[in-house]
């Protein structure tokens, strides 16, 4: 589903992201991607939306290999994409539903459609009774609720979360992880960019960290540190 | 093409809603520099139709010689209208000739003047003013004809005036576009700033650069077009101002000005286009960079 083969990227300004970097996902995998602040985690997600290119290296995504896609296309690839912020990246003056429902209008589906995938949707985050709400009106944890609902909306093939529980409490964190987990079991597969620890050695998943833009451990049911 | 026309509608009449500062400032934008830009435009036309009117004025006097036979007037008149251009002739006796000759003359100078020495003429109205040297030429010395006179070095000079105008109130209109154009940019460039969070998301999640660019450049369009709509109604406006002004029974510059309701339309439509288009167009340039990667 993901496959990254020698990648590597280094910015206009002098600063090396990622270095020779190869790792393969499976589809309906649920990887956590570790590594402190500038190991190279969001390069590695902007490389799979394509908002960046590498310099070197060749990456996959859902059957396109990505750097030879043109420009055109660009926006087909990222329909099979969810994504996921720290700062959820909701519109501030659109109601829940309408964040949501943005996604589908955006791709084109009929209006059916949207009635009947949007409400469903709600209801898997939780968020039915607050559809009409503005985002300023909810807390933390209800905003990266409705950032999920509109990553997944679409049945996406793949999730991307880039550092989902940064802004919340420990609790929220894990409501929000157990979330993304119903997720990967529709299939889904996510990829969350993370180093809020606890999160990682609650669910005891698939690990893979970075340091300085290369892969220093992959580990099948893996914590957030060695033996911590 | 993704974007269904109530999706394009919903959002753009909300966006025109939730920026209405930005719009109104927009559309104000718009209306004062096309406004400038239509009257420069008008003023250039009104020196063209002043011009026009006045050059009409030029005439080249041919006098004749005193005892002419009528018969042979009547050649030299045919003569001078088959010119292609003189537009026309009238012929003046003696008697019209020796009082004009007295009104324009000092009682002093007009003492050695009578009716009978005073030479017949015929005034000829042309079509090129700039030709009345070539008519001085052919018929001066003809038989019948003792003089030709014409207003040659006034002609050049008003010809030459009158032309530097016209290019001073196009070149004046073309800057005054360009400024304008410059300042809609920038207006809808903040407009697009302000939202580019918008712009982001919609990008994420798989929107086609035409399906974000054609609701702004569609809101481009309308504010283009309102404040296109404020300066072709200035510009009527300024030829009402302008003709109210001529009317007065004092004739003036702008009595000479006036022109045909027609032109000053054709002038508030070139004014609407630019609108359009420079809203249109230009909310595409401006949002372009938002696009990228």
């Amino acid at each position: 589903m993901i496959c990254l083969e020698n990648v590597s990227k280094t910015y206009q300004t002098g600063t090396v992201a990622l270095r020779d970097l190869s790792l393969d996902i499976e589809k309906g995998e649920f990887v956590f991607l570790v590594g402190s602040t500038g190991s190279g985690k969001t390069t590695v997600i902007r490389l799979l939306l394509r908002e960046e290119l590498p310099d070197g290296g060749r990456i996959w995504v859902a059957g396109h290999e990505v750097a030879l896609l043109s420009q055109w296309r660009v926006p087909y690839l990222r329909r099979n994409i969810g994504c996921v912020f720290q700062d959820y990246r909701l519109l501030p003056n659109k109601s829940v539903f309408e964040n949501v429902a943005f996604v589908l209008e955006v791709i084109g589906r009929p209006k059916h459609v949207i009635a009947s995938q949007v409400p469903q949707v709600l209801d898997l985050v939780g968020l039915g009774r607050k559809r009409d709400s503005l985002p300023g009106q909810l807390s933390g944890g209800e905003q990266q609720r409705v950032g999920i609902a509109r990553a997944f909306v679409n049945r996406p093939l793949i999730l991307l979360a880039d550092e989902p529980t940064g802004n919340l409490d420990p609790k929220t964190s894990l409501g929000i992880v157990r979330l993304l987990d119903r997720i990967n079991r529709t299939g889904t597969t996510v990829v969350v960019a993370t180093h809020d620890a606890s999160i990682v050695d609650m669910m005891r998943r698939r690990v893979i960290e970075l340091d300085e833009g290369t892969m220093v451990r992959d580990q099948a049911r893996g914590v957030y540190g060695y033996g911590t | 093409m993704a974007a269904n026309v109530q999706y394009v509608a919903r959002e753009t009449a909300s966006n025109l809603w939730r920026n209405r500062l930005m719009t109104v400032a927009a559309v104000l934008t718009v209306a004062v520099s096309l406004s400038l830009v239509g009257a420069a435009m008008l003023l250039k036309q009104g020196v063209a139709h002043a011009t026009t009117q006045w050059q009409h004025g030029v005439n080249v006097d041919v006098f004749l010689k005193a005892g002419v036979p009528v018969a042979q007037e009547k050649v030299i008149d045919q003569d001078l209208l088959q010119l292609p251009y003189v537009h026309s002739c009238t012929y003046r006796s003696q008697a019209y000739d020796y009082n004009e000759a007295k009104h324009l003359l000092t009682p002093d100078e007009s003492q050695s003047l009578s009716a009978s020495t005073t030479p017949a003429s015929l005034r000829c109205v042309l079509n090129d003013p700039g030709q009345a040297q070539a008519v001085a030429q052919q018929f001066s010395g003809r038989p019948g004809v003792a003089s030709v006179t014409y207003p040659s070095q006034a002609v050049h000079n008003m010809q030459q005036v009158t032309r530097i105008l016209q290019w001073v109130f196009l070149i004046v209109a073309v800057i005054l576009l360009l400024s304008a154009s410059v300042l809609i940019l920038n207006t809808i460039r903040l407009a697009i700033f302000a939202r580019r969070r918008e712009v982001s998301v919609m990008k994420l999640v798989g929107a086609t650069n035409w399906f974000i660019r054609v609701p702004f450049m569609f809101e481009g369009l309308l504010q283009g077009l309102s404040g296109a709509v404020i300066a072709a109604l200035s510009v009527i406006g300024l030829h009402l101002v302008l003709n109210t002004l001529g009317d007065s029974r004092t004739s003036n510059v702008f009595t000479q000005m006036r022109m045909p309701i027609g032109e000053v339309l054709a002038t508030s439509a070139v004014v609407v286009v630019i609108g359009l288009v420079v809203g249109t167009v230009g909310s595409a340039f401006a949002i372009r960079r938002f696009l990228e990667t």
